[in-house]
């Protein structure tokens, strides 16, 4: 394999929302700053084809409201339609600076031309003086109790951010998937990547690394869609963060796969795109039923969790389905308000754009939405655990994504945290000269390259499939204990069984015709390896105790795991 | 169903392989073409790019959205 070295103070992982804000925050403390980003960041990550929405705290808008950002750290964990859904699994530090941060970074966007502010709303966005002169943002109700979520023209934020990163002298390393976070002497020290196009590793040399590989496991497990490539999520991000973070021995919060309580209308038949079929169509989209009858005002209306869900339940049980999305009585203005929102909501566009190639047309069409049942079995993840101050438990190692709950997983989290994870990092940075272990780097050049040296063995989707067949027993094994936690001798010997299925799988050789081919088979290969923990914590009779954090961390070989109190600095009001 | 490139408007300036997150395009004998077909996102960050509009993102039969025509 061909290698370049590269030096460097602050080396981010992931060029995404959180990774472009981590860049951006470093590179003004004067940082040298590189990043590596496995696809390209002109278009990257989750909002590579845009966002639409942005909730945040308004300290010019909100106090005035009564609202507080201890207010809305409450909403988000326990009074709020948000709150209703995290029943306070929810790190309220964090979420608190997501929240009392938000705005100086929608203002960090404002100031790359990423446009957030109208001359013109509407009678649906929150009605409020601006300053004389001053255009109004498009507020919108969300996941919270307030009007909070800003609509804005997001589809080229990440060029936007892009070019910025280039205008302040970052080095951006497209199309390199990294593959080790490096680690001497107790400290995180770099990292080794792998081209995509070329198949030539990199090996950057970082007092500081900040990780910011997205929140994602796609392909873990099997896709409802039977297309692992028609998801909402980033099919290209697939748990190399979480895996990486394990090896590097960084303490990882754990959730293990769970049963869902109710029934859920998620995305489109057909279409996974959630976000569409929810906030998107605000203010015209409607939920119907078979028969026409309006269920639900607006899908991301502040209407209670509880009252929309039994409205839908009421229409199934009386076998009022499909479900739909219905705009076709809303007024032209408010449909074309939506237009402009999907014009702008990542992977929304094309829908337009396809929806007019089919003669689709919001004002005659009902879309069928796809109603997803009761007791759905929902994968476990992981996330890297880390402090307000977004560092990990491995000094010089700061995340922020993926992370544990901070709230509702969106774009405000990786900004914010990125922003301040990049910030920290460069300060951390200042006067350290990283050394390295020349026998880490070797070992791992070493098996990066075994794919593509390897002549006899099974192709990545190969893999992927055996992959997934383990992870839905894992699910199926581990929510069948009943009640939890789980002590049935059955399905504990059916995870131990998924452990060594798992084992076997690690212990074939993997092939890779091709530099392409070889980073689907490294994200295999990462994937597994999250699967493996995610089983070994479900194996933990901690793993499902409440109100408190489960943790792992991996020491010489072994993963230790601890279960630890949640603490709330807001905890719920009783009465 | 990979992305429609019309060969006559396409001026092979390489944005679209440049930016596919999927890395899915590649230029094959200097023009763009959808080696890894079966692992597009169907995200339009290609079309997006294009600087000539000569690429059009098109849904496969499994993501047609379904509907029901109640205004004619
Ligand atoms: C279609 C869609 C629409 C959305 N719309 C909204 C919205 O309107 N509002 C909102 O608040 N949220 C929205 N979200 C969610 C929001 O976009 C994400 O929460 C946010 O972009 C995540 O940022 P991130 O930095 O955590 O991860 P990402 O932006 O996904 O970035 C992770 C980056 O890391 C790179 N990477 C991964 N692994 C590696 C590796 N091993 N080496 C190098 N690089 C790697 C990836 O290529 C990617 O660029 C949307 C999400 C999707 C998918
Ligand atoms: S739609 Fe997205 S994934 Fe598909 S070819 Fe275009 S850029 Fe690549
Ligand atoms: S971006 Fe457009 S013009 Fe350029 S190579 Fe691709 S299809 Fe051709």
């Amino acid at each position: 394999m061909n290698t370049q070295r590269i030096e460097t103070d602050v080396l981010v992982i992931g060029g995404g929302l959180g990774g472009c804000m981590a860049a951006m925050a470093a590179a003004r403390r004067g940082a040298r700053v590189t990043v590596m980003e496995k696809s390209h960041v002109d278009r990257s990550g989750a909002a590579g084809s845009g966002n639409d929405h942005f909730w945040h705290w308004n300290p010019e808008i909100h106090p005035g409201r009564g609202w507080t950002v201890e207010k809305m750290v409450r909403d988000i964990s326990w009074d709020g339609p948000y709150g209703a859904l995290s029943g306070g699994a929810i790190d309220q530090q964090l979420t608190e600076v997501v929240a009392s941060e938000s705005y100086a970074r929608v203002k960090d966007l404002e100031s790359i031309g990423v446009n957030f502010r109208f001359d013109k709303i509407y009678p649906w966005n929150l009605q409020y003086e601006a300053h004389p002169g001053e255009n109004r943002f498009r507020i919108i109700p969300q996941f919270q109790s307030e009007w909070d979520t800003l609509n804005y023209e997001g589809r080229d934020i990440k060029p936007k951010l892009a070019a910025e990163l280039r205008r302040l002298g970052a080095t951006i390393l497209n199309r390199y998937m990294a593959t080790r976070i490096l680690c001497h002497v107790g400290a995180a020290s770099g990292a080794v990547g792998v081209n995509q196009r070329t198949g030539d590793a990199v090996v950057v040399v970082a007092p500081s690394v900040v990780l910011a590989s997205g929140m994602d496991l796609s392909r873990l497990y099997r896709s409802p869609s039977g297309d692992w490539f028609n998801s909402q999520r980033p099919p290209m991000i697939t748990g190399d963060g979480e895996a990486m973070a394990l090896r590097a021995g960084a303490e990882v919060f754990i959730r293990p796969p769970w049963r869902t309580r109710s029934i859920g209308l998620q995305h489109f038949k057909g279409l996974y795109r959630s976000s569409g079929a929810a906030t998107t169509s605000y203010p015209a989209g409607r939920i119907v039923n078979a028969e026409g009858d309006t269920i639900i005002e607006h899908p991301a209306s502040r209407e209670p969790m509880r009252v929309r869900r039994e409205a839908l339940e009421r229409s199934v049980a009386e076998g009022k389905t499909p479900i739909y999305l219905d705009m076709t009585r809303a007024p032209e203005e408010e449909i074309a308000y939506a237009e402009w929102s999907y014009g702008h909501e990542g992977l929304c566009w094309v829908m337009l754009e396809a929806m007019r190639d089919l003669g689709v047309d919001f004002r005659k069409d009902r879309l069928e939405l796809e109603v997803e049942e009761t007791g759905r079995l929902m994968g476990g993840r992981l996330g890297v655990w880390i402090s307000p101050e977004t560092e990990t438990s491995l000094p010089g190692l700061y995340a922020a994504s993926p992370v544990q709950p901070a709230g509702e997983v969106s774009a405000p989290i990786p900004v914010v945290l990125g922003y301040r994870a990049g910030d920290r990092a460069a300060a951390n940075a200042e006067g350290k000269t990283p050394s390295v272990d020349e026998a880490e780097i070797e070992a791992e050049l070493h098996r990066i390259a075994a794919p593509l040296e390897c002549t006899e063995g099974s192709d990545w989707r190969e893999m992927n499939i055996a992959l997934n067949d383990a992870t839905e027993d894992l699910k199926r094994l581990f929510c069948g204990f009943n009640p939890p936690p789980a002590k049935d001798a059955v399905g504990k010997q059916g995870l131990q069984t998924v452990r060594e299925r798992l084992a076997t799988l690690r212990k074939t050789p993997i092939v890779a015709a091709d530099p392409h081919e070889l980073i689907r088979a490294l994200e295999v290969l990462n994937l597994i390896e999250v699967a493996d923990t995610i089983t070994e914590a479900a194996l933990d009779p901690r793993v499902t105790e409440p109100e408190a954090w489960f943790l792992g961390k991996r020491s010489s070989g072994a993963t230790v795991f601890r279960s630890t109190p949640i603490t709330y600095k807001y905890p719920k009001e009783v009465g | 169903m990979p992305p429609r490139i019309d060969a006559k408007t396409c001026t092979r300036c390489g944005r679209c392989v440049e930016v596919c997150p999927l890395d899915v395009l590649r230029m094959v004998d200097g023009a763009p073409a959808a080696v890894y077909a079966g692992e597009c996102w169907h995200c339009g960050a290609c079309a997006m790019e294009c600087p000539s509009g000569a690429l059009r993102v098109e849904l496969p039969l499994h993501m047609h959205p379904v509907v029901r025509r109640v205004k004619p």
